[in-house]
């Protein structure tokens, strides 16, 4: 069982959990024009806006980093768990586009006219893009709160929130931590402003919630963290729990890119499987904490889903939206949400739905327009995000007993793999042959469109291209219920600067409506899902240079926990010409010399694998490569490699060990494993040394496996700044029953 | 501008813009519908950035929810619309 401790808020309500609940329950609306920027010719100005925010600290600093570390420090400091810490405390931060207004600035430098912009600026201008990777907001609280085991950066646009509580419970029920401080930050900008602005999204007279006048959301910032523990680890400190996490469930609607799948049926999927993750059924439930963005569309197709999963208890279970209050806060939305609904079950008070007047027919609920005192046993709280990932949250008492079946850890196989470098593409066995295949150039030249359903893949940008036929290959057919992990260190460097090229030269009234969604760093995972149909679990994580490790470490954790059966985990480098750039500057020019047939270094390329339980993937008949045999992650203690199994037969007999990029801290790690001796195959010179490399590295190594009776076990690992990963996939046998 | 030469710059609009790749602009019916099944396939989100694209190309704003159904039912109701607007404009009408 599952216990929160701690809760933190920060809202343009409220500067902590406290002032932000005081003012959601008079009603309050803290709608105004912004101010972060100038915005005379956004068509619609009102934002919820977090007063008094400094504008600069550190490198890394940015306002979604901020807003995060108020509102985490509150929830750590609130569990008690800061002071001694005695425990392997997690973290884990959902975010959307992260420092997104700093690279705003940033980018308008890089963009200018050439000459009208001092060369020296220009360059410095470039090196501080690599201060702003996803995963930077993650990496500073890590440094101000920590130290921490294990940290995790991840987004799912809209129920980035909600996901990043998901992650945390796997990590609690997989043993990983004892603890684990999770939630999620998002700070207003201009392209979202804009990007909104271009759906018609927007509000002009502030986000309305079911009302029948309701004509769009209103953008908000602000961050929500939890800490999540064991009950019976709190019980044993001495710690009252605020309540319990009693059930989730994150499921994808494999529908389109910005709407809803109208009929609510995915969503209902999800929150029947988070009810029943719970053990609970609607008679259970005495609130629901609506997504209830305010838009034409959502809010009809949720009413729909609840009607349909609370059935004659439709009229009973109140529900509310506090996005008429602080606004649709994105990526921390499904958190802060949390907190709200947390402080709700605790206080025995139903929060109301702020800026509700004349309640929409299409949306038949039991509405709340002044807050209500009543006995809440449990609560279900939802979240929607651009690509269709669902998230659905269910919290109970303090003192609720438990009713979920309980879990095992289950055991992981690899079922697929394939690689796109410019030399081709490899899938099945032929994987292993990626370290052997010359290639010319640094760009895929041959044609994607020929392996796409041209019409259905229209709206994938090219990342998104790369990860579909990557992932389709890696997965094979009859994967419907799928999910998709995204490993994604930057996001959409150029669709990001080609948005702002447009906003700063045409003016954000011709902002493109289309190309927005695209910007969002989970859109390419939310394209995979659609494009190929799946149903489970969707999402990216970013872990700089080992974004890859880090998606295949959080597919496996999905797979192993049960949160879906099977999962496509992929990353994937495209060729960026502001990358290129920023590379150029900050490691200076490429200088090998191609017409000597040395070649480029950065190389575009893609790396999947499919993963399933082996009780899945040998109920269905799935081919398998390799067992996943150990996953193992760190943040800033090396001495995890120690843990590693030595190899198989000593290090000279049927051991390999592959990595992506090769380096001199591999070395000592690899010695520090006891595999420092075994044959090593390192991909980066022919697929090239970037993000996806460490996803190539572990595609090559389940297909050397497949293909290789005399290879018994192969090791990956990989590092990048204070993090590291350690994936070993063995020989698969059927182990005896 | 005549109004076939109109039609046709619409249709090389919406492949290039809409990237309906592999799609023949001339192989477009001027009134089979836009949206939806038995046309082009397009969706809300197409609307959008077809209405972004008409105030870019040619200046003209295309009004907001239910007023711009019937203009983006087909290519002749878009090209009839920006037409129209083009010859208030030449008029001295105002456009909105």
């Amino acid at each position: 069982m599952i216990v929160i401790t701690g809760l933190g808020a920060v809202t343009a309500l409220g500067s902590n959990v406290e002032e932000t609940w005081d003012r959601v329950l008079r009603g309050d609306r803290a709608f105004s024009a912004v101010t972060l920027f100038p915005a005379d010719d956004y068509r619609v100005r009102l934002v919820a806006e977090v007063p008094d925010i400094r504008k600069d600290g550190p490198d890394d600093f940015s306002r979604t980093s901020e807003l995060g570390l108020r509102a985490a420090r509150e929830a750590l400091s609130a569990s008690g768990l800061d002071a001694a810490r005695p425990k392997r405390i997690g973290l884990v931060v959902g975010g959307s586009t992260a420092g997104m207004l700093e690279t705003e600035s940033t980018l308008s430098v890089i963009l200018s006219p050439e000459g009208t912009v001092d060369p020296e600026v220009r360059d410095e201008a470039l090196r501080r893009m690599l201060s702003h990777p996803l995963s930077a907001p993650t990496d500073r609280l890590a440094r101000e709160l920590g130290p921490f085991v294990r940290v995790r950066s991840l987004s799912s646009a809209c129920s980035s929130g909600a996901n990043a509580m998901v992650v945390g419970a796997t990590w609690l029920e997989l043993g990983l931590v004892d603890a684990v401080l999770c939630g999620a930050s998002d700070a207003l900008c201009r392209v979202t402003l804009a990007g909104f602005n271009a759906l018609g999204a927007l509000d002009p007279e502030g986000a309305r919630p079911f009302d029948r006048r309701r004509r769009g959301l209103t953008l908000g910032e602000g961050a929500g963290f939890v800490v999540l523990e064991r009950a019976a680890d709190a019980r044993a400190r001495g710690k009252d729990a605020v309540c319990t996490l009693l059930g989730w469930a994150a499921q994808a609607e494999a529908h389109h890119i910005t709407n809803p799948e109208p009929t609510g049926d995915a969503p209902s999927r999800a929150m029947r499987a988070a009810l029943a993750r719970a053990g609970l059924t609607a008679a259970d439930i005495d609130y629901v904490n609506a997504h209830g963005t305010g838009t034409p569309l959502n809010d009809p197709m949720e009413s729909r889903a609840l009607q349909r999963v609370l059935g004659d208890e439709v009229a009973r279970v109140p529900v509310s939206s506090q996005k008429g209050q602080f606004g649709h806060t994105l990526a921390a939305a499904g958190a802060i949400e949390a907190t709200i609904t947390a402080t709700a079950i605790s206080r025995g008070i139903v929060p109301p739905t702020g800026g509700l007047e004349d309640a929409d027919p299409e949306c038949a609920l039991h509405h709340v327009r002044r807050a209500e005192s009543r006995p809440i046993r449990a609560a279900m709280s939802s979240s929607f995000g651009f690509g269709g990932m669902d998230t659905v949250l269910v919290f109970g008492r303090a003192d609720a007993a438990d009713r979920a079946a309980p879990r095992r850890s289950r055991s992981v196989v690899v079922t697929g793999a394939a690689v796109l470098t410019p030399a081709g593409i490899f899938d099945g066995h032929d994987v292993a042959k990626v370290p052997e295949r010359d290639c010319e150039g640094d760009a895929i030249g041959y044609d994607l469109t020929a392996e796409l359903d041209i019409d259905r893949a229209r709206r994938l940008d090219r990342t998104s291209r790369l990860a579909a036929i990557a992932c389709g290959r890696a997965l094979g057919p009859d994967s419907k219920d799928a999910g998709v992990v995204l490993g994604n260190a930057f996001g959409a460097v150029d669709g990001t600067s080609a948005f702002m090229r447009r906003l700063r030269e045409k003016g954000p009234r011709l902002a493109s409506p289309a190309d927005f969604p695209g910007l969002v760093p989970s859109s390419p995972a939310g394209h995979v899902s659609i494009y190929l149909g799946l149903a489970g679990p969707t999402l990216a994580v970013a872990d700089l240079a080992t974004s890859g490790e880090c998606a295949v470490t959080q597919g496996y954790e999905l797979v192993a926990a049960g949160e879906t059966d099977r999962v496509a985990v992929v990353a994937v480098e495209e060729k960026s010409t502001i990358v290129d750039q920023v590379f150029r500057v900050v490691f200076g020019p490429d200088k090998r010399d191609t017409s000597r047939g040395e070649r480029p270094l950065r190389r575009e390329g893609a790396g999947a694998i499919a993963l399933a339980a082996e009780e899945v993937a040998i109920a269905r008949g799935l081919p398998i490569f390799a067992r996943v045999e150990q996953v193992l992650s760190w943040w800033n203690d090396e001495t995890t490699i120690a843990e590693v199994t030595p190899p198989p037969g000593g290090a000279k007999t049927g051991a390999v060990v592959i990595i992506g990029v090769a380096g001199d801290a591999n070395d000592a790690l690899l010695r520090r494993a006891g595999w420092g001796d075994c044959r090593r195959i390192t991909c980066a010179e022919r697929a090239g040394s970037h993000e996806a490399a460490g996803a190539i590295a572990i595609a090559v190594a389940a297909g050397t496996l497949a293909s290789d009776a005399s290879i018994e076990a192969v090791l990956c690992v990989g590092i990048a700044r204070g993090s590291g990963y350690a994936i070993r996939l063995g020989r698969y046998r059927a182990r005896a029953s | 501008m005549q109004r076939s030469d109109l039609k046709s710059e619409i249709k090389q609009l919406l492949v290039a813009e809409l990237n309906l790749t592999g799609r023949d602009p001339s192989s477009i019916e001027d009134d089979a519908p836009l949206f939806g099944t038995g046309g082009l396939g397009l969706d809300s989100l197409d609307a959008l950035q077809i209405a972004m694209l008409v105030e870019e190309k040619f200046g003209i704003r295309v009004p907001e929810g239910d007023e711009a159904r019937p203009i983006f039912r087909s290519v002749s109701s878009l090209s009839d619309f920006i037409g129209a607007a083009r010859d208030a404009k030449a008029g001295g009408a105002p456009t909105g």
